[in-house]
């Protein structure tokens, strides 16, 4: 607190005290009390109440910032009330009561929140597990289809399988500590474990992937990596121009990898380059095409930043798009 | 004619699985009651075993490793679960191969050859021959007539593939499928250049018309004798 903030609290009771001096001074002055008392008096008065009030000032202060000094020490700030000190006064024992109180209610209410949160999430994962199978059912049946509604068929399963799956990432993005272990790998088993993923849509779009250097190995959630992948392969057939081309190629970055996927797609405009990564945010590539999203890069953004991976994107209209993922170096991740 | 059980809980799956099968050549045994599952594999003694995580009674990894103690199959579990933790448990319990629902079909046909192909013990396969032409796989290159030629990978791929089927018409989507096996990933027009530069190549061996291409269908060796030197 400073003093100009204590002071403007306190001015209005300091500007009624000095009128009541005044108006007492006057009185006495004019039933003949001596001026050299009234000067005296005066004196007393004026030390008495800037020493009380400089007490004031030096306790309020000490106070607001011991209380400041306990919020900033805690994690979860709503749970502030609980950790106050002995209240000093009456005032501030039934401030605090009433803290407590509207504590408690927040308490109450974001364990609620957290307890549906953990319970979607658990009904979203199996949710989806009890879905591939009849998914799998459909795929299989579709190979005895006649060739041209199998085929139609298959596309429409290759886009619900995409959406499944991003609904069981969005649910492990929320808390992650539960499925995700980082292992050595190399860059090849996951480029390719990414292309197997999503085949046939890579096929039919008529894409050609070239890779280079993927012998490097890495240190990474070998699913969740794949995961990325497969959401910047799926843009790339999405947003293809002719004889769409994918090239994966790696580099040694001092002790990191980078691994860059570059396409000759029909990019992305600058200005809603900054925001792809966006919840939600389909610019204006898929409002064109329509049945975009708005989740794949979001999704990637959020996995990545859990495996300490850094991911960046550039691109130019026309010409197309490049994703860099730089993966941590070893011993980057067994230090935090 | 390799025989490959499947333990799977959810019919549509195990019957339509069958079928793809029996489709591509194995003999299906789809288990319909799970229990006694390990009298069953040593009655019917398959060379591979699909294996589903989640079934009723027993879990699959509990069944997996029984099997490893008792006979020396090949194991791929198929199945929904897909956490690393899942993974690994179903590899360090004498897994094979590892594959998630919903799969892509072509995928699994191929992990089911490779890990058929490992297994099998047979020594250095013969060097393929169709009509008079010899395919040298790890050398990379063809030879007829007394003459060789040298093959890129696209080539030796491609030619692998139409030999393996030869009299059959292979598709272009069929070709392609294979080259993706092989971590290929070329399109369409790709497959176009290098069929044309591979033909140039035979005929420069004295083969001219080697590989037949049947309009709307696909391409097709026909072939006299097949590469076990059988009439066909």
């Amino acid at each position: 607190m400073t003093l100009t903030e204590f002071l403007s609290d306190r001015l209005r009771r300091l500007i009624l005290q000095a009128v009541f001096v005044m108006a007492g001074t006057a009185f006495l002055h004019a039933t003949g009390t001596q001026a050299g008392i009234l000067l005296l008096l005066l004196l007393v008065w004026f030390f008495a109440l800037i020493g009380t009030q400089a007490v004031d000032f030096l306790k309020c202060r000490s106070r607001l910032s011991e209380l400041e000094s306990i919020m900033d020490g805690l994690d979860e700030k709503y749970l502030f009330a609980e950790c106050i000190p002995t209240p000093q006064n009456a005032y501030e024992r039934r401030l605090l009561f009433l803290f407590k109180r509207a504590g408690r209610s927040m308490i109450g209410a974001v364990s609620d929140a957290q307890a549906a949160n953990r319970e979607y999430r658990a009904y979203v994962e199996s949710w989806v597990h009890e879905i591939k199978t009849p998914i799998t059912a459909a795929e299989l049946i579709c190979r005895r289809a006649d060739k041209e509604s199998g085929q139609k068929l298959s596309v429409e399963l290759t886009q619900i399988k995409a959406h499944v799956e991003r609904a069981l990432f969005y649910a492990r993005a929320e808390s992650p500590e539960k499925d995700f272990l980082i292992r050595q790998i190399s860059l090849s088993q996951l480029v390719d474990n990414a292309i197997d993923n999503h085949r046939s849509l890579l096929i039919q779009s008529g894409l050609r992937i070239e890779t280079e250097n993927l012998e490097q190995t890495v240190y990474t959630d070998e699913k969740w990596t794949v995961f990325i992948l497969g959401q910047l392969l799926q843009n790339a057939a999405r947003y293809r121009n002719e004889h769409p081309l994918i090239t994966f190629s790696a580099s040694q970055l001092g002790e990191q990898v980078q691994l860059t996927v570059s396409d000759n797609g029909i990019g992305i405009p600058a200005h809603e380059l900054p925001r792809v990564f966006e919840r939600g945010f389909t610019g204006s590539n898929g409002r064109s095409r329509g049945g975009s999203t708005g989740m794949g890069l979001y999704l990637c953004r959020r996995l990545a930043a859990h495996l300490e991976l850094l991911i960046q994107i550039s691109s130019e209209v026309e010409k197309g798009t490049q994703v860099t993922l730089t993966f941590p170096s070893r011993s980057n991740l067994t230090k935090s | 004619m390799p025989k490959i059980m499947i333990i799977e809980d959810d019919k549509t799956v195990r019957d339509e699985l069958a079928l793809l099968l029996k489709n591509e050549g194995y003999q299906p045994i789809a288990v319909t009651v799970f229990e006694n599952i390990l009298t069953q594999v040593s009655e019917l003694n398959p060379d591979l075993i699909l294996l589903d995580l989640g079934l009723p009674g027993r879990d699959g990894f509990s069944l997996c490793a029984d099997f490893r103690r008792n006979f020396d199959i090949p194991i791929i579990f198929v199945t929904s679960r897909d956490s690393a933790y899942d993974e690994l448990n179903a590899l360090s319990t004498g897994g094979d191969d590892y594959i998630t629902k919903p799969y892509h079909v072509p995928v699994l046909l191929a992990r089911i050859r490779a890990v058929l192909r490992r297994s099998s013990k047979k020594t250095e396969p013969e060097l393929p021959s169709v009509n008079g032409l010899t395919l040298n796989p790890t050398r990379g290159t063809a030879s007829a007539n007394g003459k060789n030629i040298e093959l890129t990978r696209n080539e030796l791929q491609i030619l692998t593939c139409l030999m393996e089927h030869a009299g059959e018409v292979v598709s272009r989507t069929d070709l392609i499928e294979s080259l993706w096996d092989n971590r290929i990933y070329i399109d369409d027009n790709t497959l176009s250049v290098n069929m044309t530069r591979l033909r140039a190549k035979l005929d420069g061996i004295g083969l001219p018309d080697f590989i037949k291409t049947r309009r709307g269908m696909g391409y097709q060796i026909i072939a006299c004798y097949s590469r076990q030197g059988g009439i066909l």
